[in-house]
């Protein structure tokens, strides 16, 4: 690789007009939003509600925010046209919760206003059903039972399982077989159908993970989702220059350029922006890179149901696009809470598949009654 | 098929949940050689939209007409026949774009009506989809002769998606960055100095700030002093001439080597040029490397390339500072976008190229006031505005390549904010592929031009 410097990169910011003074129907002239809690899992996130001159609203989700970032995110959206995402990716750049929200919010608002799903005003549909992928609580088989049946329940056969963490006094071999045998556990479980996801997050040193990698190689996982925090290119060398297992890597990041550079470097097979950090937008133009490198992408997603429907629609719309993680609640009263935020419709599937709803927007009404009970603040 | 064959093929299908257009799971044994009848199309026009039929919007692809349009040579001598398409729909409503090839106008007439089996029928708002199925479904994937076609028909495609949604199509990617405009450059030359100080003034003047230039002479794989001191000179008379404040970039038209550019480029950098374009032939991103390497001059090409895929190696090896996909070449907006938003992502910075007519001038303009990393877009005009505005006044019923204060004007219409006067462009009949013109160094062998 040259070593030739690039005397434009980075650069100033950007510069970008006032907002138009007149009084645009899709100008942004409410905003609303809520931190909402989960009550059992206490899975906390960020839901943002858009109202334009012309009455149209539109919701939007993003991980968990301070009040102060939220309060910032209303000055930088009111005024603006709902279309303006490069602006509103620009001005949240700092807050990357908010810049998920706020978008995701003016897509929706747009899309209502033009009577068409999100799906649709991003270009696509590419594809009439997207994946699903079971997002498991639960860090043992016996943990995560009530979610598989949950999930095997709402047609979901894919899955992320946990991988146990590797206490000090364990040896290497030992640690690999326990992995190796919890991941044969969770299959058993879940039966012949199913495929998985074995999910470090994040917790394994990379040389640990390559041993992993190389056990579980001929078990075919999906591929090994975040297997170490460790991203540098030299750490992450040694994880796919051993193993052919493919990576999954991405969760925690909200820079372009650092997912430009795991694609460079070849040290990534299927890119995960985490949909509470990453705006649809955003997402799209990861995907762009990744399209480069025929790498897929498969958002990660730890959030509410606003935020499942929004990445199935941005599954909709990129040929690269694999599966949508969507969070399957253990317990019975989370699941309610997200099928009532969701005015009743289910995150589920036929076949491991969602059907794309051909309804505008985000294609189902929020219920901001349920969102008031659900939530730990309204802003 | 026979029938025997196609149930199997359709139970096999049905047993995977598919649709048609899939590959059955246990195809029988083939006759041929295997390019294509695992796939079950029969019936299903354009191929693979039956599965869409719950989730596309109503609107329909009803014809697809391609249009070569020649002007007269008074007009502009070395000008390309360009080439315009129209898709049509059930809804009335219509879209343009712009497939003009330079040197090879009828070949990119005759590929664009070769998709037209992937686009008459479908819902043109499936943009993705319908620009995947032409540039993956083509099997040879790229090529300056598909990736025209598919330009054209893909800024038709984003002409009618704007339409319908009512806005022009920088809106719907992300826009605008700045609704001033979208900053321009135009060509020039200028041979002694005073030329330059007169071009100076005319272009302060105009509001423009930025120009190109070619370089003086042909060049060989390793050069003279004689000629690499011209080369040299001809830069340093024009910023002398235009002065410090005016930006120009250098179109080396890849006539040098490596080897000579990175002579050429090392002695360049004080000049601070807008950048240095297409330093040398653009098939060798490794040689390109190798010219580069020694000089801080912002280093731009990419006129040629074709999808998001043709830049990525250019991209991941850190080779230039900006990109200049062509809207009519790389595979039209959609394609356009993704490099933009690729570049972005390792801080290039997008220049994009464009030497066809004003449908594929306009659509650039589009993409490049959604682009935060946009630095300056190219339309092959000059300062004065020359005959062939009063083509694109004819046709469009406005100055469509013109700046005002600097920067082209962002359209208000919806869609690209263009529409061809079907009957105007009866004046300019096509008459044939012009052939690219072609330079040849003094012992008669073939040169870049």
């Amino acid at each position: 690789m040259t070593t030739r410097s690039r005397k434009l990169r980075g650069g100033g910011s950007i510069v970008f007009a006032p907002p138009a003074a007149e009084n645009h129907p899709l100008k942004v002239t409410q905003f609303r939003a809520w931190r909402v809690r989960e009550p059992v899992s206490n899975r906390r996130y960020t839901v943002v509600r858009l109202q334009s001159q012309g009455g149209i609203v539109g919701h939007g989700e993003g991980g968990p925010a301070p009040a102060a970032e939220i309060v910032a995110a209303r000055a930088a959206v009111m005024d603006r046209r709902a279309t303006e995402s490069e602006y509103i990716r620009a001005a949240l750049r700092g807050a990357p919760a908010l810049e998920a929200a706020v978008s995701n919010a003016m897509l929706d608002l747009v899309s209502r206003a033009k009577n068409v799903p999100i799906y649709r005003y991003l270009g696509g549909p590419v594809r009439f059903k997207a994946r699903l992928l079971g997002h498991l609580e639960g860090a043992t088989p016996a943990e995560s039972a009530p979610s598989l049946e949950r999930a095997k329940g709402h047609g979901i056969q894919a899955f992320t399982t946990a991988a146990p963490a590797r206490d000090a006094m364990i040896p290497l071999r030992a640690y690999v077989d326990l992995v190796r045998q919890q991941y044969a556990d969770m299959q058993r479980l879940a039966g012949a159908s199913a495929e998985w996801v074995l999910d470090a997050a994040g917790a394994m040193t990379p040389g640990d993970a390559a041993s992993v990698a190389v056990a579980l190689e001929r078990s075919h996982p999906i591929w090994f989702d975040e297997p170490t925090l460790v991203t540098t290119q030299d750490a992450l060398a040694k994880i796919v220059d051993e193993s052919t297992m493919p990576i999954g890597l991405g969760r925690h990041i909200t820079d372009m350029a650092a997912f430009q550079s795991l694609l460079a470097g070849g040290s990534v097979n299927i890119v995960r922006p985490d949909l509470g950090l990453n705006s649809l937008t955003k997402i799209k133009r990861v995907a762009a890179v990744a399209e480069t490198h025929y790498v897929g992408i498969a958002p990660f997603h730890n959030g509410g149901p606003i935020g499942s429907m929004a990445g199935i629609h941005l599954n909709a719309s990129i040929l690269f696009a694999y599966a949508q993680q969507i969070p399957v609640p253990a317990s019975d009263r989370d699941a309610a809470m997200r099928v009532e935020i969701a005015s009743g419709l289910k995150e589920s599937g036929d076949k491991g598949f969602f059907a794309l709803l051909n309804r505008p927007g985000l294609g189902f009404e929020v219920n901001e009654r349920g969102l008031d009970a659900w939530s730990e603040e309204r802003i | 098929m026979k029938r025997r064959q196609l149930l199997s093929a359709l139970a096999a299908a049905g047993a995977l949940g598919a649709v048609p257009g899939r590959r059955r799971a246990s195809p029988s044994p083939l006759h041929d050689c295997g390019c294509a009848p695992q796939i079950v199309t029969a019936k299903d026009k354009p191929p693979g939209a039956a599965a869409f039929r719950d989730v596309a919007s109503r609107l329909r692809v009803t014809n697809m007409r391609v249009f070569g349009v020649t002007l007269d040579e008074r007009i502009a001598q070395a000008d390309r026949p360009y080439v315009f398409v129209k898709i049509e729909t059930n809804e009335g409503v219509t879209g343009w774009g712009e497939a003009t090839l330079e040197g090879k106008a009828a070949a990119a007439m005759a590929c664009v009506m070769d998709l037209k089996d992937l686009i008459i029928g479908s819902d043109p708002m499936q943009v993705e989809h319908l620009y995947q199925s032409m540039y993956i479904g083509s099997f040879y994937r790229g090529g300056p002769v598909l990736g025209s076609a598919i330009s054209g028909i893909d800024q038709a495609l984003w002409d009618i998606r704007g339409k319908v949604m009512g806005m022009p199509v920088y809106e719907m990617l992300g826009g605008p960055v700045d609704a001033r405009g979208v900053r321009g450059y135009y060509h020039a030359d200028a041979w002694t100095l005073a030329a330059a100080r007169e071009l100076r003034d005319k272009t302060k003047a105009a509001g423009v700030t930025a120009l190109k230039f070619q370089l003086p002479d042909l060049l060989e794989c390793v050069e003279t002093n004689a000629k690499i001191k011209r080369a040299v000179a001809h830069m340093e008379m024009l910023r002398e001439g235009l002065g410090p404040d005016l930006d120009f970039a250098v179109d080396f038209h890849a006539r040098p080597s490596p080897t000579v550019a990175a002579i050429i480029l090392r002695e360049i950098e004080p000049l601070h040029l807008l950048f240095a374009e297409e330093i040398c032939p653009p098939e060798n991103v490794r040689a390109m490397a190798r010219a580069v390497r020694h000089s801080t001059t912002p280093i731009a090409t990419g006129e040629r390339l074709i999808a998001s895929f043709g830049y990525a190696e250019l991209i991941d090896m850190g080779v230039v500072d900006v990109l200049q996909p062509d809207i009519a070449h790389v595979g039209g907006v959609s394609a356009l976008w993704k490099v933009s938003a690729t570049a972005e992502a390792s801080g290039i910075r997008m220049a994009p190229h464009a030497c066809e007519g004003p449908i594929g001038g306009i659509a650039s303009l589009h993409v490049d006031a959604a682009g935060p990393n946009f630095l300056a877009q190219e339309i092959c005009g000059f300062v004065d505005a020359g005959e062939k505005n009063r083509v694109w006044e004819d046709l469009m019923g406005f100055p469509a390549m013109r700046m005002a204060g600097g920067r082209y004007p962002l359209p208000t219409k919806t869609g690209l904010g263009v529409d061809i006067n079907e009957e105007a462009l009866k004046r300019y009949p096509f008459q044939g592929t012009r052939p690219f013109a072609m330079a040849f160094q003094e012992d008669g062998a073939v040169a870049s031009i």
